[in-house]
């Protein structure tokens, strides 16, 4: 769908190049560039049988890899020269680094020597400001986004989101930066640059709160949840815990079918219990009375398994899940039936499983492609169809 | 100048959150966006809570769109959502599998009218498999998806996060890249296409190192805590006052953070010579350094890390965040007001471009728009 576009990624860690891998993967030609150093995702833990970090892989797979010598003004040189001949750059570099290799001018778009290039700055907390350019990552973002306040509680140590959520949304967003840059660039002929951060990514990501806690009519419900509250662990069964609603994670709207839900569970009682309304909407979900009626809820589901719940549950027309772990999930016959796993080869002839692109399309196909560039790996498969001679890729290795 | 997709139509039959929101993310890119309401109305006018009788999620999901009400119950409004469609550029709808099809607003049929259509369908957890027709909604997800089983504290099974609505706003996110990437292959060949977006591959996407982890190497994510199973030392300490938030990926970051907690010692200790030495000595770095952190208040922390180089934060809430300067110099938050509901606070755009600038702009009043978009259809003028 990108085909003919090419991309130069100089970002590491997770929100650039998770948008260099899916503009990838939608077609566009990728390349990846690290300083001598390395990329410090290849540090993370765990690796792949191949000896790659499992995390670097998924993120750069399918990239060609340019490693910058010692010389900061000759990998300057190099990345100019490769900059003149691209649609896009993906850059997580401050200003003040882009400028040691001689290429501040190249934020200022349109740019001179290729007024079509598309600038794509992620950063930590933002392309203006008082701490543009300071370093951040997922974790004090997180923090400073209000985000470690909606899991445990006020009395125990703080708790982060297991996933690297600030930084995956920032590569969504980067990309989409990037794909509707290439759309308007259709019609003006022109590039130009488009600023994304992890903290900007966490802030729109929580619209529904921000606007929640504006100016209530009252402080109530789920959307307003904070360390005052319990946490969130789900129904106990007799084995692993489930949530469920009836009408809606936010009781929205009931639905009838707990009443014969309740009666097949042996929670008669709950019928004649003045605290809940006709369709017993606000015992489940979320809220407030949900965690007062969870240990009656308990003690019935005590009798039954998870997978049984969740079926008489949904028998009813109401929502179930078992909480399961990702490593259920992937094997779970809904996540193979959608085929969004591939196998790629990695490095030494191993072959590792991947995600494909997360959508599908009814006419255009996506790309998965395997093998990540190592460090220092040889770049003359492709440097010369990017103009770059050998000549100019020699002079990295000076110092 | 406007935003990057001005010129460009979208309609939007999305109720909730996931739908929506994709809507959402295509009118602040300049997009005319045009919500079609049922006549019962989007269910998240009445969600917890509301501000002046209306509901905030509705109001921070239904930013930049017109907003009209036609009955699907009804051959004539059918038709009127028909014409509708055939003028605009992207559709969005996130009706389960098989209720588009009774409103005859399916993507065979749309494409008949017209073949340049981008259709974006959205589900919980796609269209097919043995669960298309299940039920979905955000915390369904988190439990299905592995999310919620990555957080806790260590030995718990499972925490969800509290704050419902992530995984939708994650899932529009994906739905908009999705279509960008359709309209930007329909400039190559004249043609639309479909666009299928669920609530499961979205919440898969954003768990993408821990997904890579488990598929590149079997490991498992069970809850942590505040720690990172990836890089150590990433986690809270207790700081005489309060907790600070210190991460470390480099080595020159790991030597910084030695030297400014006067732990010269351990920076040659082989124990915690790389990264993956000090995840595989987890608990020593740990007690090797929380005395030193707890003997400190936070602010000491906060002035003397990032002089070595050393990223060190503390958790704010809304009423820390909402002024900083940080936040208000990129314009992260955005207020829009209408004298109906009042003022309210919403994201402000997740992207700044420097040549197509957009902007946030307050939901219309449900069902404002339906008489003039009537008329406009019925005197034929695009």
């Amino acid at each position: 769908m990108l085909a003919g576009i090419r991309i130069v990624e100089f970002a590491e860690g997770i929100a650039g190049p998770m948008a260099g891998l899916r503009l990838g993967d939608l077609g566009a030609e990728v390349v990846k560039v690290e300083a001598a150093e390395g990329d410090w995702m290849r540090e993370a833990a765990p690796v792949q049988p191949d000896g790659m970090a499992a995390a670097f892989f998924a993120l750069n797979r399918g990239k060609h890899g340019l490693t910058l010598g010692e010389n900061a003004q000759a990998s300057g040189r190099v990345m100019r020269e490769m900059l003149r001949g691209a649609d896009v750059f993906i850059t997580d570099r401050s200003p003040g680094e882009l400028a040691e290799y001689g290429l501040a001018d190249v934020l200022g778009t349109p740019w001179a020597e290729n007024p079509r290039l598309i600038v794509a700055d992620v950063s930590d907390w933002g392309a203006s400001g008082p701490w543009a350019g300071m370093p951040g990552c997922e974790l004090a973002a997180q923090a400073f986004s209000g985000y470690t306040r909606y899991l445990g509680s006020s009395a125990d140590d703080p708790r982060r989101l297991g996933a690297d959520v600030g930084s995956c949304g920032a590569g969504v967003f980067t990309a989409q930066g990037v794909l509707a840059a290439l759309l308007a660039r259709r019609e003006s002929g022109q590039g130009q640059r488009v600023s994304t951060s992890l903290l900007n990514a966490l802030i729109s990501l929580k619209s529904i709160q921000l606007a929640a806690q504006s100016d209530p009519d009252q402080y109530s419900g789920p959307r307003v949840g904070g360390p005052h509250d319990a946490p969130e662990r789900g129904w106990t069964t007799k084995d692993d815990p489930i949530f469920f609603s009836f009408g809606g994670s936010v009781g929205a709207e009931g639905r009838p079918g707990w009443t014969q839900f309740v009666g097949e569970v042996g929670l008669e009682h709950l019928l004649e219990d003045k605290r809940l309304d006709a369709n017993g909407r606000n015992s489940t979900g979320h809220g407030s009375l949900v965690h007062k009626m969870r240990e009656t809820y308990e003690v019935a589901f005590a009798n039954f398994t998870a997978e049984d719940l969740v079926g008489k549950i949904r028998k009813y027309g109401a929502n179930a899940a078992r909480y399961m772990r990702a490593d259920e999930t992937m094997v779970h016959p809904q996540t193979q039936a959608l085929g969004l796993v591939r196998e790629v080869e990695a490095g030494a002839g191993e072959k590792v499983a991947v995600r494909a692109f997360p959508a599908r399309f009814s006419r255009s196909a996506t790309r998965t492609e395997g093998v990540a560039p190592q460090l220092g790996g040889d770049p003359s498969g492709w440097a010369a169809s990017w103009g770059l001679s050998v000549e100019l890729l020699s002079s990295l290795r000076g110092t | 100048m406007a935003g990057p997709l001005s010129g460009l139509r979208v309609m939007d039959v999305s109720i909730m959150a996931a739908g929506p929101w994709t809507g959402a993310l295509l009118g602040m890119l300049g997009a005319e966006v045009i919500k079609v309401e049922p006549p019962a109305g989007d269910g998240t006018r009445w969600v917890m809570p509301t501000q002046r009788g209306l509901g905030t999620n509705f109001i921070s999901m239904n930013v930049n769109k017109q907003d009209i009400t036609l009955d699907f119950k009804n051959e004539a409004d059918r038709q009127v959502a028909r014409d509708l469609a055939a003028r605009c550029d992207v559709f969005v709808q996130n009706f389960r599998p098989g209720v588009i099809e009774r409103l005859g607003l399916d993507w065979p049929t749309l494409q008949a009218l017209n073949p340049r259509l981008v259709y974006a369908a959205i589900s919980g957890f796609g269209e097919i498999g043995p669960l298309a027709k299940a039920g979905c909604a955000d915390p369904i997800m988190q439990a299905f998806s592995g999310f919620a089983c990555s957080n806790g504290a260590p030995g718990d099974v499972v925490e969800a996060f509290r704050f419902t609505g992530f995984v939708d706003l994650t899932t529009a996110s994906i739905a908009a890249e999705g279509i960008l990437a359709a309209l930007n292959e329909r400039v190559v060949s004249g043609l639309g296409q479909k666009v299928e977006v669920s609530m499961l591959e979205a919440a898969l996407e954003i768990q993408m190192t821990r997904i890579a982890e488990l598929q590149g190497a079997g490991r498992v994510m069970i809850p942590m805590g505040h720690e990172n199973p990836a890089f150590v030392p990433d986690r809270a300490f207790r700081a005489r006052d309060r907790f600070v938030f210190v991460t470390v990926r480099r080595q020159r970051e790991w030597d910084g953070l030695c030297k400014a907690l006067g732990l010269e010692a351990a920076d040659t200790d082989p124990r915690f010579a790389s990264n993956r030495d000090r995840v595989a000595n987890r608990e020593a770095v740990s007690a090797l350094l929380e005395p030193v952190f707890a003997a400190k208040p936070a602010i000491w922390w906060l002035r003397v890390l990032p002089r070595h180089g050393v990223v060190c934060q503390i958790a704010q809430d809304f009423e820390g965040f909402r002024y900083h300067r940080q936040v208000s110099e990129n314009t992260m938050l955005a207020e829009v007001s209408r004298p109906e509901f009042g003022t309210v606070s919403v994201a402000g755009t997740p992207w700044k471009f420097s040549a197509t600038q957009c902007e946030v702009t307050p939901p219309s009043i449900p069902g404002a728009d339906t008489a003039r978009v009537r008329a406009w259809l019925a005197g034929g003028e695009a």
